[in-house]
């Protein structure tokens, strides 16, 4: 072997232990693809949509009182938690548009920038918006959704277009 | 006996919201899962691995004091791990790709995009089941093995130990 080839060991499949006998697998399988599972499964997330949109509109109240407060980290968080409920609790594009505030706030805090308030802003108020909104998909939710996502886009790109000029003009030679 | 496929199994949930545990028990209940563990950050977790030891890991991935990735090397990479082979599910909102990959390098087995389905919870569950992967172990990563795909026209860069065997790596 060369004489920097890394230490690696690779452990097989069968070497270590499985989650299920080789002799249960075959029924797991049928059972995970099984249309009496999904549907059983199914109806259980039905069940609980209720419950979730009630948590969701408890955290988006968290998030307006943090916004408020100018409080981002905060804001991060309970949007973050809103995009993984929403979908879930049958508020597709709410989650859509809590995704693409988060998407810009992680980009924004990555490159140590504070946000643009009329990005925020319009996210906030679609996400308030959309969660209370019964019927939210069927009406303007995934336009809206897919408006502020190119603004966010377009936003992103200018702020990397004058970081690249920024870091071209002050190359050192 | 009924028999199901998944009754001797025990899982853990870890998820620091309420609501996203109790959905994930039901579907994991739905499936013939009984015995389900759950913890609220990655601390808790490890105790209940350590006592409870269960079979499979469903585990979020923003947690505090210990995340979902903190956890996953916990349980990979500490001497304390009672079984360092556990498949771990991360079930994540975060959809960024470098929240994804520090996953992946973490040693996750699947991971789960929220919102989360069903059908894609099973599909996740059937990867474990169906293909298992084998495991790497090198100074800086114990776990599966993050190469899913074999790619026929591979440039390079060459890192892999039958590269260096094959001399790819000192092209």
């Amino acid at each position: 072997m060369h004489k920097n080839a890394p230490k690696i060991e690779l452990v097989a499949a069968a070497d270590y232990p499985s989650l299920l006998p080789k002799t249960r697998s075959g029924q797991a399988m049928a059972t995970l693809k099984s249309h009496d599972t999904l549907a059983k499964a199914s109806r259980i997330i039905a069940l609980k949509t209720a419950e979730l949109r009630g948590a969701v509109l408890e955290l988006v109240k968290q998030m307006e009182q943090a916004a408020r407060a100018a409080d981002w980290p905060s804001v991060y968080d309970t949007t973050h938690e809103i995009r993984g409920l929403a979908g879930t609790a049958g508020l597709a594009a709410t989650g859509r548009i809590a995704n693409g505030l988060c998407h810009y706030l992680d980009a924004i805090a990555a490159l140590g920038l504070k946000p643009d308030s009329a990005i925020t802003s319009l996210h906030l108020g679609a996400i308030s918006r959309s969660a209370r909104t019964d019927d939210d998909a069927a009406r303007h939710g995934d336009a809206v959704a897919q408006q502020l996502s190119a603004l966010v886009a377009r936003k992103l790109s200018e702020i990397k277009d004058s970081t690249t000029v920024q870091t071209r003009l002050f190359r050192p030679s | 006996m009924s028999g199901g496929a998944f009754e001797h199994l025990k899982a853990l949930i870890v998820e620091d919201n309420q609501h996203m545990r109790a959905l994930l028990r039901s579907l994991l209940n739905a499936l013939g899962i009984a015995v389900v563990f759950e913890a609220s950050n990655g601390e808790d977790a490890f105790v209940l691995l350590r006592d409870k030891q269960p079979d499979i890991i469903l585990s979020d991935l923003s947690m505090k004091p210990m995340d979902g990735i903190a956890f996953a090397r916990e349980v990979r990479m500490s001497t304390s791990s009672p079984n360092p082979y556990i498949p771990i599910i991360m079930v994540t909102g975060h959809t960024e790709r470098h929240r994804i990959e520090a996953a992946r390098d973490a040693g996750v087995t699947e991971v789960l995009a929220k919102p989360i389905t069903a059908g894609n919870l099973f599909q996740r569950i059937g990867e474990i089941v169906d293909r298992p992967r084998p495991f790497v172990k090198c100074p800086n990563y114990f776990g599966p093995d993050r190469r899913r795909h074999a790619t026929p026209n591979y440039a390079g860069p060459f890192r892999r130990r039958d590269d260096f065997e094959n001399d790819l790596a000192v092209r």
